[in-house]
């Protein structure tokens, strides 16, 4: 038991995969990883091209601060036009 | 010994006080705090009694570490039927209290009958005092605090109490300590109320023997780094809990006008980062503080820049408070927000369902439900920001026909009101839902109608679902202290594997509130934090109580258990909209009209749902109705109850 107690618990051994200097992208269906320069104040994923605004909690973390709103809704509603469309398509195709 | 603290029984029809130990079998069966609390509501109430009557039993407690060197071992425990719910109540809150408490020498205060006229209970190294309160009935909170501190001669005394909310019985009355610490759900502060209890006054200097101190505050250095390690706390450290919420509305899971939208859009002056400039331009660079024995120091310190109430000091606002005054009446001011926080926590009333039921009510008048006639000629219009402030007045103090009938809760409301209003208020057995908008995330649907005091996500909510682990980091997690090998999905549209999620967190959280620490202190929003294993070691090095991660599993599972028989003893059935396992209609009837691109159109599937709470209640080993299944009963050693073992 006592040296049960010494080991690493699976909660202090999950903390070595930690990664500091990145955020995920807030899109749920994409989740990719942004590194950002130092002290920038927006960026755009590289994966799903969804743009953020950046905080900075210290020097070396970023955060997103919230979406450039006028950007992620135009992306979101060209892809809800899109995805509606194709499925009128099919819809029209049976 | 950290466990020779006392339960207190006391009657306040006829002022009789007695004292009891808590046995070491009572100890290993529901260690403390809310699990040895769900034990004594059980045993000590009648089926089907009135929430606000004296038949009611009010317990407030600490965790079985509180006051130890164990991290934020800070938690007040209260539990009694809910006057909002009519199912179970129960409610916790950080500050300073509970440490107090066990060090005036009490565990448990279990309240009985009602007094004859205002009292406050004076608690302080073994004795238990009622004294008169009606000079102090009438008080906000904090006027509260400092009379019982003047009268009593000593600024340290730590108070649990009530405002005029608990006093008028609004359904939803908190009970607070400090300037914000809140008992906020299921309306702990009205049975208060409903018992001529306006206070309960503590101060004690009975030490507290650690088991093994050199052992303790070792192991208690590993267990705050990682606490302060993770990137979750240092975010919370700067900005409290408001940069959940603004995470959460970035993508689009925040409910807006009621439940209309899903995303606050354009709301940059309530986001966190504007909220703690105004924190540091009113109180100065250094203007978090914390709860006892914590490192994180998530709760802001402010005043309140303009209008009405400008210069007003106070704390927080916690995320629930800019979704209560931000987000659900579609009120994007910053000093909005922090005047409706000041205004609850002052007057002692849930942020979180006030600011919900107006957000209704809104709905309600936008649909012309509620006229001109009903609101007194207030408009009731999402945005109008007076208007959410002057409802938050009319509530607390039940002022006019909608105040009134506001301060009953949203089902006994819909029912004073008609004309399909239930339809739109969005609750779990009586409870309204937190801010955020689940209709993308079926986990987190599952948690909140699931949860044993009504909709909530301190019950069971997987937020590390969220993040998008790989499934070898979540099936670390969700393996342990029991072998799991279910399914498991990282992405959180999924219904696979969350039903098994939700159980483990359900026992997760009924573990901190056992042990009395914080939530932000376990595998809540971060998958590195302490749980079962950890609990074990810190456990033991304090109280010398021998307990291996399993078995706290065994002891959560044993006192969740006990919450269901209460909540089925008082008539909760799976699919009844107004005390089941349900979520209203509009989660599976109403897509999601805004945020990121495949959250638009997101809503929860009835039969996944359905298959989400048949797989819940097997892992529960309860049958299709959701009761325990008499072979579980057995297991946890539950086949007796009630069995008045304390």
């Amino acid at each position: 038991m006592a040296t049960e107690r010494e080991a690493l618990s699976g909660a202090e051994s999950l903390a070595k995969t930690r990664t500091y200097g990145k955020f995920r992208c807030h899109n749920p269906s994409c989740m990719g990883r942004i590194t950002v320069e130092p002290g920038v104040t927006q960026c755009k994923c590289p994966s799903c091209g969804l743009e953020f605004r950046v905080a900075w909690v210290r020097p070396n973390f970023p955060r997103i601060r919230g979406p450039v709103w006028d950007v992620n809704r135009r992306i979101a509603q060209e892809a809800v036009t899109e995805r509606e469309a194709a499925k009128a398509a099919k819809k029209e195709g049976k | 010994m950290a466990l020779n603290r006392k339960i207190a029984y006391i009657d306040l029809s006829t002022g009789k006080i007695e004292t009891r130990p808590i046995s070491l079998e009572v100890r290993k069966k529901f260690l403390g705090g809310r699990g040895l609390d769900a034990y004594l509501l059980y045993n000590h109430t009648e089926k089907g009694i009135d929430p606000l009557g004296p038949k009611n039993v009010l317990m407030v407690s600490a965790g079985i570490l509180g006051g130890t060197l164990a991290s934020a071992s800070s938690r007040t425990h209260i539990m009694a039927k809910s006057p909002l719910t009519e199912l179970l109540g129960s409610s916790n809150m950080g500050g300073f209290f509970a440490p107090e408490l066990r060090w005036a020498g009490f565990d448990h205060l279990v309240i009985k009958g009602k007094a004859e006229k205002p009292v406050y209970l004076w608690i302080h190294n073994g004795e238990i005092e009622l004294r008169d309160a009606s000079n102090i009935w009438g008080k906000t909170t904090t006027e509260t605090q400092w009379a019982i501190r003047e009268e009593l001669g000593d600024e340290d005394i730590k108070c649990a109490v009530i405002g005029p909310a608990g006093e008028n019985l609004v359904r939803f009355a908190n009970v607070m300590t400090g300037i914000k610490d809140s008992a906020g759900r299921s309306g702990m502060g009205a049975v208060f109320g409903s018992k001529n209890l306006k206070a309960i006054a503590a101060r004690g200097t009975m030490d507290i023997k650690i088991a093994y101190p050199t052992d303790a505050l070792e192991y208690n250095k590993r267990f705050i780094d990682q606490i302060v390690s993770s990137k979750v706390n240092q975010t919370q450290g700067t900005l409290g809990t408001p940069f959940i919420w603004g995470a959460t509305n970035s993508w689009g899971g925040i409910r807006t006008r009621n439940f209309q939208y899903n995303q606050c859009e354009y709301a940059d002056d309530i986001e966190p980062e504007r909220i703690d400039e105004i924190a540091t331009e009113t109180m100065g660079k250094y203007h978090m503080a914390g709860c006892f024995g914590c490192q994180v120091h998530c709760r802001a310190k402010y005043k309140i820049p303009s209008g009405p109430y400008a210069g007003k000091y106070d704390e927080g606002p916690e995320y629930t408070s800019q979704g209560a005054f931000g987000g659900e009446p579609d009120c994007k001011s910053a000093v909005t927000v922090l005047t409706g926080n000041h205004l609850v926590d002052q007057w002692g009333v849930d942020n979180l369902e006030i600011g919900s039921i107006i957000s209704w009510a809104m709905e309600l008048y936008e649909l012309g439900i509620l006229t001109n006639k009903d609101t007194d000629g207030l408009d009731l219009s999402f945005g109008n920001d007076e208007a959410l402030l002057e409802m938050i007045r009319r509530i607390t103090f039940r002022d006019g026909w909608l105040g009134d009938t506001l301060a009953e809760g949203g089902i006994q409301a819909s029912e004073k009101i008609g004309k399909n209003s239930f339809s739109y208020l969005i609750q779990v057995k009586g409870m309204s839902n937190l801010h955020s908008d689940e209709r993308a995330t079926p986990a987190l649907a599952l948690g909140i109608a699931t949860g044993s005091r009504g909709s909530d996500h301190l019950r069971s909510r997987p937020a590390i679902d969220l993040y998008h682990l790989p499934e070898e980091v979540l099936r670390k997690v969700y393996s342990n202290p029991v072998p799991y090998d279910g399914p498991l999905s990282s992405e959180h549209t999924s219904y696979v594997g969350k039903s098994w999620q939700v159980f483990w967190q359900e026992l997760c959280y009924m573990g901190v509130d056992c042990l009395g620490i914080c939530k932000y202190h376990t595998t809540f929003l971060g998958a590195t934090l302490p749980n079962f294993e950890d609990w074990s070691r810190v456990l033991y090095y304090n109280t010398g109580l021998e307990m291996s991660p399993k078995d706290i599993w065994d002891v959560a599972e044993r006192c969740y258990n006990i919450e269901r028989l209460f909540n089925l003893r008082e008539g909760l059935t799976r699919n009844d909209p107004k005390k089941g396992d349900t979520l209203n209609h509009r989660y599976f009837d109403e897509p999601c009209r805004r945020g990121a691109p495949d959250v638009i159109g997101a809503k929860i599937d009835r039969k996944k749902f359905k298959k989400m709470i048949d797989e819940y209640y097997e892992h529960h080993g309860w049958d299709e109705n959701g009761i325990p299944l008499p072979e579980t009963m057995k297991r946890l050693g539950l086949d007796k109850e009630p069995s008045h073992l304390v």
